[in-house]
């Protein structure tokens, strides 16, 4: 309308310009003005200025004269020459701005489609997978899906692990190696709290907040992250006097109680029993036993020149694996390579052998030998939690548990069978992906759509050895040394979530660059 | 009735304060008109040619238009109204004096460029008439303006401290103290981010120009008021040092006022409103992509009139090749600068390309205008004559921050929806920042356009 009111005004003074063409134009200029101003039909007259102008920069100056087969010059000249179609535009955008909401108020008001009921969407676990699945859920949100998420877990942070042996170490602070989940996913419903049963009759999960009662939290689809938890296959002792690596607080409490034991040592007479006190014995040479030997190695030696009475040959460091090489993730090469640097360092291994059992001051291996400590790390096993009662979900190539319907699982949790049929490795890479998959497939199912099989090859793998070396194996292409340990830092820095988190952990390097560790252990450690 | 429209009370309320606040606008206008002699032209409209008859149609006619500024911006809150009214009366500009004066006279409607330049008096008188229509309606409404000391001392450092770094360029410390002084009495030293306070200060800088920099001068020498093309054509020349001393103004005292609170402030529910998702990096991916599409669109323009060339020169070096990755590296930086100072202002579409072909303005008058021709060792194009030749970037630079801001727009929301939120409370919280930034945003936006849309009158002839 604004257009045939200009348009006839400019016809009629003879200011030049087709009348139809100009209508034809305001027209295209009022769809646009409509599709663009539909959510606030109250104040679109600075909109149909704003279209005006640019209207006014594409159509009169730039596309009109190509049309005439000129060429546009954009010049001051050109501008003014055609400056009446530029009071002409800005007054029809205006026009069409102004007429806008007066329309909209008296043609019928098209009848709002019901909106969709929004799926109600649980995920039980804050880890990798549980905060990708809530991101990725996020972004479907964001683009019209109707989902309503939940991600419930009983601790209000993601943990960053592979930073976790550098913490037990003492070169970074807890706190930088988390992220709160809030944070990672802001725009879906957090429940701190744990889940004691799922309840898939009812499509339920019960959930226990400290609250006088559980609570039941109803799902449409369940979205299981709930990772592992270790498992010390009821060996004697193990549970009660071994020290995991799983949680901050796992780290925390390892940390202090190395630096209590050279508090001890320092002081200790009996040299059999400082010796107990030195000797520290990890199980499992994965990549949590690996990183957490040559961690505690950097500890007890970055500090000892704290403790002049404690001879630098006196700690002693042990190893203890199953298999015949450590780290057998890598290639044969590059577990060598890890094993001598770590030997080179005075750290010592046991192959072919299980912890079988951990008494007070010596740590039982199944030959029957024994190995005189005070400390044992276990990270020699892993199984689910109770919730899943220590077995792994079994799920099929699209994510879904077997057996259940609207039941998914992902992570470490999960056994999740990759192309050939084997099981996909329980990696935060891994658990990344299959996060944003489920969310895909869970939408898809939603939508009426088949779902789709994860499938995923492994980018690389990396592992810390302490003090300036590391082993890598990314792409197929081998790093080790100074480059690997760059390397390693270089991606788990840029993977830590939030530039916060990085500027902390970065920060912490530098200053673990220039002085000793700190020794300090609160009382109640 | 749909939610937040105005009621019947609220619509007759404001058509009567804008009855009165245009008589008060009306008055400042036709005592401008009186000045250079346009009252008889107002009388023809009555078949009379008395100055005086002219002067009460003229107040018939402000009051009339006045209750129309009432009716529409009711809801507009306190110094936010004054870019509505600057606004209202630039487009009654274009309405009146030049398509139904001349219709309601039997003449032919004055859109052409030697007619604007003839009505560039009118231009300034309808600019200061909305100004003023705007200021006393505010008055009229909410009473004695409520200004702190703080803010007052704030602008009184910030207006100052810009125009010492514009020094080098132009001495601008007396309208500096002033723009300082005026910025917090009109806009109240309400918080808001970066970006918006450059757009409002840029703004700001157009309007302390049409006052300091064009009328005040003749005045204070003791002459006439002179509001004609030939005195815009030499003030235009000062008009890039204003627009960035008012942006310059309004970025000191923005971050001033972040300081402040960071050092004095004691509650910490006073020094954090940003809602959960401002993600860093996130915004700065979506400055570099959305800026280098819109360069490329920019570069489209720039390419034709041989402007890559001159920025390959920032550089060293020569060729448009040279220059084209120059210019995109540039509008990359700018992008990210965008994204970092717009983050979660642009609730649509429309806002997005509002922010961003404001934003495009800005690094008009800063970038072409200023920056490249002193770093290319170059006179800086603060005169009618250089500032006509840069047009064709004018138009560049448009273009780059409308597809800057809608495509920023576009991937922010994919991300991180404003819309989404967990509860009630936040919602709330959404809500209000959303009307805040789009009460006062739309006048900003178009108050640009105005300023780019004159900028050929400002600078033809001669």
């Amino acid at each position: 309308m604004g257009g045939a009111v200009v348009g006839g005004l400019m016809a009629y003074q003879g200011l030049g310009g087709v009348f139809w063409l100009f209508v034809v134009y305001s027209g295209l200029t009022g769809v646009a003005l409509g599709f663009l101003g539909r959510h606030r039909p109250g104040g679109v007259v600075a909109l149909g200025l704003l279209l005006g102008l640019l209207g006014w920069l594409a159509w009169t100056l730039t596309l009109d004269p190509l049309r005439r087969g000129e060429t546009p010059t954009w010049t001051a000249a050109a501008a003014a020459a055609e400056y009446p179609r530029l009071v002409g535009d800005l007054l029809a955008g205006a026009m069409a701005g102004v007429l806008f909401p007066l329309l909209a108020r008296f043609l019928p008001e098209r009848a709002e489609p019901e909106p969709a009921v929004a799926a109600r969407i649980v995920i039980i676990g804050g880890g990798f997978g549980g905060v990708a699945a809530a991101q990725r859920f996020e972004k479907l949100r964001a683009r019209g899906r109707a989902v309503d998420v939940t991600l419930v877990s009983d601790s209000n942070f993601l943990l960053f692990t592979p930073m976790l042996a550098e913490v037990a170490g003492g070169a970074l602070e807890a706190q930088h190696i988390s992220a709160p989940v809030r944070a990672c996913a802001p725009h879906t419903r957090f429940r701190r709290g744990e889940v004691t049963r799922i309840d898939i009759t009812e499509r339920a999960v019960v959930l226990r907040t400290g609250g006088l009662r559980d609570e039941r939290v109803p799902f449409d689809h369940l979205v299981v992250a709930t990772g592992v938890v270790p498992a010390f296959f009821g060996l004697p002792g193990v549970e009660e006097r071994g020290f995991t690596l799983k949680t901050l607080g796992d780290a925390a409490r390892l940390r202090a109680h190395v630096l209590g034991l050279l508090e001890l040592a320092e002081q200790e007479s009996d040299p059999r029993e400082r010796a107990r006190q030195l000797s520290f014995v990890v199980a499992g040479g994965g990549f949590a036993g690996a990183e957490a030997v040559a961690e505690l190695f950097d500890l007890v030696h970055g500090v000892l020149r704290h403790y002049p009475g404690i001879d630098p040959e006196e700690p002693a460091f042990m190893l203890v694996h199953s298999g015949q090489r450590i780290l057998p993730e890598l290639s044969d090469r590059l577990g060598d390579y890890a094993r001598e640097r770590l030997e080179a360092r005075g750290i010592g291994f046991r192959f072919g052998v299980r912890v079988a059992e951990v008494a007070e001051s010596a740590v039982w291996l199944n030959d029957r030998t024994s190995i005189p400590a005070r400390t044992l790390v276990w990270t020699a096993g892993n199984r689910p939690g109770p919730l899943l009662s220590g077995r792994k979900l079994t799920t099929d190539a699209a994510l879904r548990v077997e057996g259940v319907d609207g039941i998914w699982a992902v992570g470490d949790c999960a056994e999740i069978p990759d192309p050939e049929g084997r099981p996909y490795p329980p990696t935060a890479q891994h658990a990344l992906r299959e996060g944003a998959q489920v969310a895909d497939n869970v939408v898809a199912v939603l939508e009426g759509r088949a779902p789709k099989p994860f499938v995923f090859r492994t980018i690389g793998i990396l592992c810390l050895l302490g003090h300036r070396t590391a082993a890598a194996e990314i792409k197929g292409r081998r790093f080790s040394g100074l480059a690997a340990w760059f390397l390693w830092r270089g991606i788990y820095l840029a993977k830590l979530p939030g530039a916060e988190k990085r500027l902390r952990v970065l920060s912490d390097w530098v200053i673990d660059l220039a002085f000793p560790r700190d020794i300090t252990v609160s009382r109640d450690a | 009735m749909r939610e937040n429209e105005p009621t019947r009370d609220d619509l007759v309320g404001g058509a009567w304060r804008g009855a009165v606040a245009g008589v008060a606008g009306g008055l400042v206008f036709g005592a401008c008109m009186a000045s250079y002699g346009s009252l008889p032209t107002v009388a023809s409209i009555v078949r009379v040619s008395s100055p005086y008859a002219g002067f009460a149609v003229h107040l018939v006619i402000a009051a009339v238009i006045g209750t129309g500024f009432g009716i529409l911006a009711g809801r507009v809150r306190g110094g936010e109204l004054l870019f509505w009214g600057v606004m209202y009366g630039g487009f009654w500009w274009f309405l009146g004096p030049q398509t139904l004066l001349p219709l309601l006279t039997g003449e032919p409607v004055t859109w052409d460029l030697a007619a604007a330049q003839r009505l560039l008096p009118s231009l300034y008188g309808h600019l200061a008439y909305g100004a003023v229509t705007a200021l006393a309606f505010a008055l009229l409404g909410r009473g004695r303006p409520d200004i702190g000391l703080r803010p007052v001392l704030r602008g009184l450092v910030a207006g100052p401290a810009a125009a010492l770094v514009l020094l080098p360029a132009s001495n601008l410390l007396v309208a500096g103290i002033v723009a300082g002084i005026g910025y917090p009495l009109l806009f109240s030293g309400r918080r808001e981010g970066t970006g918006p306070a450059l757009i409002r200060g840029t703004v700001y800088g157009f309007v302390v120009w049409v006052a300091a920099g064009l009328t005040a001068p003749p005045l204070l020498r003791g002459d006439d008021l002179d509001w004609s093309a030939a005195a815009t054509r030499t003030a235009v020349g000062s008009l890039p040092g204003y627009l960035l001393l008012g942006a310059g103004t309004a970025l000191v005292f923005s971050w001033l006022g972040l300081l402040s609170r960071l050092l004095f402030v004691d509650d910490v529910r006073r020094l954090h409103d940003e809602g959960a998702g401002a993600h860093g990096l996130h915004a700065t991916g979506f400055g570099i992509l959305a800026g280098l599409l819109g360069g490329s669109v920019f570069a489209l323009v720039w390419w034709r009139s041989g402007g890559l060339v001159q920025v390959a020169g920032l550089v060293g070096g020569h060729g448009p090749v040279l220059g084209l990755i120059v210019h995109l590296v540039i509008a990359q930086l700018i992008g990210v600068s965008y994204a970092l100072l717009f983050r979660r202002r642009a609730f649509d579409l429309a806002s997005g390309i509002g922010w961003g072909v404001s934003y495009g303005f800005l690094w008009w008058v800063l970038g072409a205008l200023t920056l490249l021709p002193a770093l290319l060792g170059l006179p800086l194009r603060w005169n009618a004559a250089a500032i006509s030749t840069a047009f064709p970037s004018l138009v560049g630079h448009l273009a780059y921050g409308a597809v800057l801001g809608a495509i920023h727009q576009y991937l922010e929301n994919r991300v991180n929806p404003w819309w989404v939120t967990r509860g009630e409370a936040e919602t709330a919280r959404v809500v209000a920042r959303r009307e805040q930034a789009l009460g006062s945003a739309p006048a900003l936006w178009m108050v640009t356009v105005l300023i780019a849309v004159a900028v050929p009158v400002f600078t033809a002839g001669g």
